[in-house]
């Protein structure tokens, strides 16, 4: 066999891969690393500053609103969807009728653009002639409209529709971790006169802990994440209310063309220090919780 | 009690069924109504069935164009990321070279790290520099770029494809590179459906890309981006069964593959928690 042809060809078929992957996933973050330390608005100097912009990090009331805005978020979020997604899990896991329809439609939400189901719960959620308010206003006899997008609802509003869109993803994972617990477990303790309720907290829980335990740290780092559909349906808005973290960032590197949004400029050198930070807040968050979170894991 | 019981379970699982499904059903019911009665009344069937907000939006909403260069992002970064990422495969995965687990790891990293809309930044100033901001072919590179996933869904399917079957090639004098196209990728079929699926469903849905790529170019946007910029139309409350019909559009052509391919969606999130 010839080894050198071998090799040859090994390079040239993982060529097309390896350098889109280092032009457009690597040399981006290499990028943001480096602009992190200038001042930089996207045209004219350049100019090196240290740490001057991590020091503006620091003083940003805006942002660090932003953060508040993103652990208040991202908690309702888990606090709303972990817990249903794990009792459909159980529920769907029984020997029920019509389990595979009930699953097909729970996580039929993740299979739908986040952007365009955001445009479409604007348009239920609108508090002028939204449909939501239509329909409270005839059949429950709310005399004026909510007004869900704004000051004091937008929150809720848009946690809510995070939520319609990852129950069924969480769901699915607690069902795979779930099928991997051995039936005859449940039949013995069944034999000893355990109750549903009992095998759930005695048995699923504990058995469960080591899936579980990955499912919300994937749920805690999507969360953090996500800004799409706030993006969509209110734009950080009203007052900033819903303004999280990465989409604080976004504005600062596509600002707004016009209206009295609150950053005008671009600013790729402070852009990228605030996205620094933000990784490292996901980055300790996620650790953390991976640490405080090992019982969970030990199986016992 | 049992029939207590049940009636508390099934009253659970219609009311999520049926907060799931609404947003849905309201809008593809949405879609058949006047403007009208969209915005005024709390109707839930529409008074008259309005199929022509399909052809108007079609037309008017240029629902037309953005359709086509939706199908247009979401098949050429499908097929460039099946024939990128199985390549990548084979050879990880069939030869022996130096750099193999730097790679690899290269690909656990970029699945890992992500620092949000920052990147997005000098990808567009490369593309400019490419002279590929013009079209949409920057936002298909891009999204090729991002296939770990497939990558490494891929590589578990190349396992389990024997490797007698090279050998026998290779002695029946078959070069590395034809033993790829006639052998492997037959037999690598269900892991390239699969993945296939994923591409398509994230290409179509993707927004964030193609609006920064799009935003001096509206003749490029997908259906994604030209259906948000009708909530920011100057227009805006008067188009709401466009935006209605213009949703379904964009949901129909995933929802009909879901349908078809239920368990292979359903399979590969599973499948992600065995790691």
């Amino acid at each position: 066999m010839n080894k050198a042809k071998n090799v040859a060809f090994s390079y040239s078929f993982l060529f097309p891969s390896f350098i889109l992957t280092m032009v457009l996933g690597i040399y981006p973050m290499i990028w943001a690393l480096r602009y992190m330390f200038y001042d930089y608005k996207g045209f004219g100097a350049e100019r090196f500053v240290g740490l001057a912009n991590f020091e503006r990090v620091m003083r940003d009331q805006q942002f660090w609103e932003s953060v508040a805005n993103t652990f208040i978020y991202a908690g309702g979020k888990l606090l709303l969807s972990i817990p249903l997604a794990l009792i459909l899990a159980v529920i769907l896991n029984w020997n029920i009728k019509g389990k595979n329809l009930l699953r097909a439609i729970f996580f039929m939400p993740t299979i739908i653009s986040t952007a365009v189901m955001a445009v479409v719960f604007f348009t239920i959620f609108n508090s002028y002639n939204g449909i939501l308010n239509q329909f409270l206003m005839k059949y429950l006899f709310i005399q004026s409209a909510v007004d869900w997008l704004g000051v004091d609802y937008a929150m809720l509003t848009v946690i809510l529709v995070a939520v319609w869109g990852a129950v069924g993803n969480y769901m699915l994972l607690f069902l795979a971790g779930l099928q991997n617990i051995p039936q005859d477990v449940y039949e013995s303790s069944a034999l000893d006169g355990a109750n549903k309720l009992q095998q759930f907290r005695y048995i699923t829980i504990p058995m469960l802990g080591p899936v579980m335990q990955m499912i919300i740290m994937l749920a805690i780092i999507n969360a953090l994440k996500g800004y799409e559909s706030i993006m969509v349906m209110t734009d950080g808005g009203p007052i900033g209310k819903t303004n999280v973290m990465f989409l604080y960032v976004y504005k600062l590197f596509f600002p707004p063309a016009g209206g009295a949004a609150a950053t005008q400029i671009q600013e790729f050198g402070y852009g990228s220090a605030v996205a620094f930070v933000t990784a490292v807040i996901v980055g300790i968050i996620t650790i953390l919780y991976f640490y405080g979170s090992r019982r969970m894991s030990q199986n016992d | 009690m049992k029939i207590a019981w049940n009636t508390i379970l099934w009253t659970f699982l219609i009311v999520v069924a049926f907060l799931t499904l609404f947003p849905v059903v309201i809008t593809f019911l949405g879609s058949f109504k006047t403007n009208a009665e969209l915005t005024a009344g709390a109707t839930f069937l529409p008074a008259d069935w309005q199929f022509s907000n399909y052809l108007e939006a079609w037309k008017q909403a240029n629902f037309s164009t953005y359709t086509l260069n939706s199908l247009f992002v979401a098949t050429a970064s499908t097929l460039g990321t099946l024939l990128v990422a199985s390549m990548a495969a084979y050879v990880v995965n069939r030869m022996d070279f130096i750099g193999k687990k730097i790679y690899v790891s290269l690909q656990a990293f970029t699945m890992f790290v992500a620092i949000g809309a920052v990147v997005l930044r000098p990808q567009f100033d490369l593309m400019i520099k490419l002279h590929l901001h013009e079209s949409l072919w920057g936002v298909i590179l891009i999204l090729i770029s991002a296939h770990a996933s497939a990558f490494f869904i891929l590589l578990s399917f190349m396992n389990g494809i024997p490797r007698e079957l090279d050998e026998a090639a290779r002695i029946d004098g078959c070069s590395s590179g034809r033993t790829f196209w006639r052998i492997i990728i037959p037999l690598l079929t269900p892991g390239l459906g699969v993945c296939a699926l994923f591409a398509f469903r994230g290409a179509w849905n993707e927004y964030l890309l193609p609006f920064v790529f799009t935003l001096s170019k509206p003749e490029l946007q997908t259906l994604t981006v030209g259906l948000a910029n009708l909530k920011y139309g100057v227009a805006a409350a008067s188009q709401t069964h466009f935006m209605m019909a213009g949703a379904c559009l964009s949901i129909l052509p995933i929802l009909i593959a879901y349908i078809f391919a239920n368990k292979s969606f359903m399979q590969m999130t599973a499948g992600s928690l065995k790691g």
